[in-house]
């Protein structure tokens, strides 16, 4: 039997794109495209990589509008086996745990997995609780800040990237991982693959198909309230520049003005 | 058995306006773009003249992206202090309009769409490597060790023709061939270019100038184009001068043309949006290749048809017409399913009967006079020294025309004699 993996992604726009609005001060994404979330595409290379060594078999999932096809053809492109693209109005201004909640209700309709990968968070929200979050609906084991994973037997070996070195985890299937950002070098799609892709199509699920009542999902099952939001005011720079021979004296000024502080660690 | 009748490698108008016209007549059609999504990786001044998107797109003019109309155009000379300009703004001009300022990003993106909507199967964000070669045949493209067949290959690929070089079908380019275009996207208030352009609503300015301050022999045309809230700038640089002065480079040449003083003005307080640099198509009649052959037909700049003659500079209409003519000539061909290089010479034979060949054989050289020191280095000069005689009141009597004419000449150390000659050449080829 084949490994079944699933990848969780989102089409994010492209933070190169994004501007401040000079008048309202809110972020103008209108001229941003559309990319595969960067940590994701390390997610989905890591499956692939499996996929290179065991012939699993990888299914993407995602929730978005349905101009996010195009990230899943992509991932297609790249090897990926099937696209699942989750849309409904009703499920527009989720926070992250509605998200979850609504990733993890499409594994009630698709196959049994074995490994789930996610991005470890997002270029637009930077929470990173949404992997977690469809493990704990899902109720099984989660390995989060991968840069390496291998499949043994029944087991996979993640390499965890924390503050203080690697460590090491040898985890039972069925098993979630988040894929830190620049764990891999993310492949490129192929004319063939992304021909096939666009041939075989994508599946769609709305939350009729998931079974899932309105008032769970979208901006209704969505905790989170945003209280308030500060903009720092933009403090004038001095300008002053000072010579390498100096540097004591930049610390002594920096010291006077609070900005750094001399104590134990 | 062909996987697909035709694939089009590039999605800008030439190659989206063939798989339109392709799709729209039930063929099978692979449209193929590096950049993702179509747009992302061209730059154009960009006008687009003329109406032939009318082939594909009927209603275009209500519905396509386009930023203004060209209600004035501009040709200029800029010497170091001066600019000398004709400007031309006319009702019969404007009731016929013929010229549409548009920001390819937009366009290249609304023609791909348009060509899936007619059926075309679209993959962007992935490079060809080269055709894929039977018996001195194009049997389809090849990308990543895999092989796509066709029937036809229509190479769109654009002004940097690398698909077709890597393939063997054509030359590489040489520097009389190319020029460097380099161009910004200048953010400003519509209200405000409305009012330092003196236009309204849709309206919008094209000006095309000589800048003939450069020093060392380096030939450049600037370019400044108004879109809806946002200026369209840049300069157009032979590579054979860049070439022969090592340390000129394109970007200050862009700097000195934004910092004139009859420019400076028209951008002011404005933000640069965009930054971008092309190749551009520049060769004329003499550096188009072999149009088609065994299987394979190219379109647009790749084949070299963009037209420049010191007062207009064009390219996408000759590419949408040649993207058209050839997905028409691949329906011809397909009732009989003879794709050889004998029945592809249909292709060339309905492009004599369009503009794009039209054109480029009447104005055959005449690259040579856009590109000449006489009109990047001379006339901007005498041109200067004529105006500022004529119109400077310093006391003295006044001169007749043709002495301060002669006077100049000399300045710039141009004879008449060469004068009479070049001009010739120049409203012979104009």
């Amino acid at each position: 039997m084949a490994l079944k993996i699933v990848v969780l992604i989102k089409q994010v726009p492209d933070a190169e794109e994004i501007f401040i609005d000079p008048v309202k001060f809110t972020l103008n994404r209108s001229q941003a495209r559309g990319i595969i979330n960067p940590a994701d595409e390390n997610a989905i290379e890591a499956a692939l990589k499996i996929k290179d060594e065991t012939g699993a078999e990888i299914t993407v999932l995602t929730m978005g509008p349905p101009a996010a096809e195009t990230a899943l053809i992509e991932c297609m492109g790249r090897g990926v086996d099937k696209g699942i693209l989750i849309t409904d109005r009703v499920f527009a201004a989720a926070d992250t745990w509605a998200t979850s909640l609504t990733l993890a209700a499409a594994f009630n309709i698709m196959d049994d997995f074995d490994i789930i990968f996610a991005g470890e968070s997002t270029t637009d929200s930077g929470t990173g609780h949404v992997g977690p979050g469809v493990a704990e609906f899902l109720g099984i084991d989660q390995v989060t800040y991968s840069v390496n994973t291998k499949v043994e037997g029944k087991n996979v070996i993640v390499e965890r990237s924390l503050e203080d070195g690697i460590e090491v985890v040898n985890v039972p299937m069925p098993v979630l991982i988040t894929t830190l950002i620049g764990s891999n070098m993310p492949r490129r799609s192929t004319l063939r693959m992304k021909i096939d892709a666009l041939k075989k199509g994508i599946t769609v699920m709305d939350h009729e198909k998931l079974k899932l009542p309105p008032e769970w999902v979208g901006i209704k099952g969505s905790p989170t309230v945003v209280g308030s939001l500060k903009i720092p005011d933009e403090k004038k720079r001095e300008g002053k520049k000072y010579e390498v021979e100096e540097i004591p004296k930049l610390v002594d000024d920096l010291i006077e003005k609070g900005a750094i502080k001399i104590g134990d660690a | 058995m062909s996987e697909f009748d035709v694939i089009v490698v590039g999605a800008g108008p030439a190659g989206s306006s063939a798989a339109i016209r392709l799709a729209s007549k039930k063929m099978n059609v692979l449209l193929v773009e590096k950049s993702d999504p179509p747009g992302t990786k061209n730059v154009s001044g960009g006008v687009l003249w003329g109406h032939e998107l009318d082939g594909v797109i009927p209603d275009w003019e209500k519905t396509a992206p386009v930023e203004r109309y060209v209600k004035a155009k501009t040709v200029g000379f800029l010497t170091e202090e001066s600019s000398i300009n004709i400007d031309f703004r006319s009702r019969k001009f404007d009731e016929n309009r013929s010229g549409y300022t548009v920001l390819r990003v937009k366009l290249d993106q609304w023609l791909a769409k348009k060509a899936v909507e007619s059926g075309a199967m679209l993959v962007n964000g992935v490079t060809v490597d080269r055709l894929a070669m039977k018996d001195g045949k194009v049997v389809g493209v090849e990308q990543d060790g895999d092989t796509i067949t066709a029937d036809t290959v229509i190479l769109s690929e654009g002004a940097n023709p690398r698909v077709a070089i890597q393939s063997g079908i054509r030359e590489p380019l040489k520097d009389h061939d190319v020029a460097i275009g380099v161009k910004e996207v200048i953010k400003l208030p519509e209200e405000k270019i409305n009012e330092r352009f003196n236009l309204r609503g849709k309206e919008g300015f094209a000006g095309e100038y000589v800048l003939g301050f450069l020093k060392g022999g380096v030939e450049a045309g600037g370019f400044l184009y108004t879109n809806k809230e946002s200026l369209s700038l840049g300069a157009v640089i032979s590579m054979k001068h860049l070439r022969a002065n090592g340390n000129t480079r394109s970007f200050d040449i862009i700097e000195e043309f934004n910092s004139h003083p009859s420019i400076a003005p028209l951008i002011e307080g404005g933000k640069i949006d965009e930054y971008s640099a092309h190749m551009v198509q520049e060769g004329g009649y003499s550096s188009i290749p072999k149009l088609f052959g065994d299987g394979y037909m190219i379109t647009g700049d790749a084949a070299g048809f963009s037209f420049s003659n010191g007062l207009v500079l064009q390219g996408m209409n000759y590419a949408i017409q040649s993207g058209i003519t050839a997905a028409d000539t691949f329906i011809d061909l397909k009732e009989k399913g003879n794709f050889s290089n004998s029945a592809m010479s249909l292709y060339q034979e309905k492009l004599q009967k369009t503009f794009v060949m039209q054109d480029m054989t009447n104005f055959k050289g005449i690259e040579n006079v856009t590109w000449g020191n006489l009109t990047h280095q001379h006339l901007p000069g005498i041109l200067e020294n004529v105006m500022l005689e004529i119109f400077m009141e310093n006391g003295m009597p006044k001169r007749h025309m043709y002495k301060i004419l002669m006077d100049a000449m000399k300045k710039q150390n141009v004879s008449s004699s060469r004068m009479i000659s070049e001009s010739f050449k120049m409203i012979r080829r104009l």
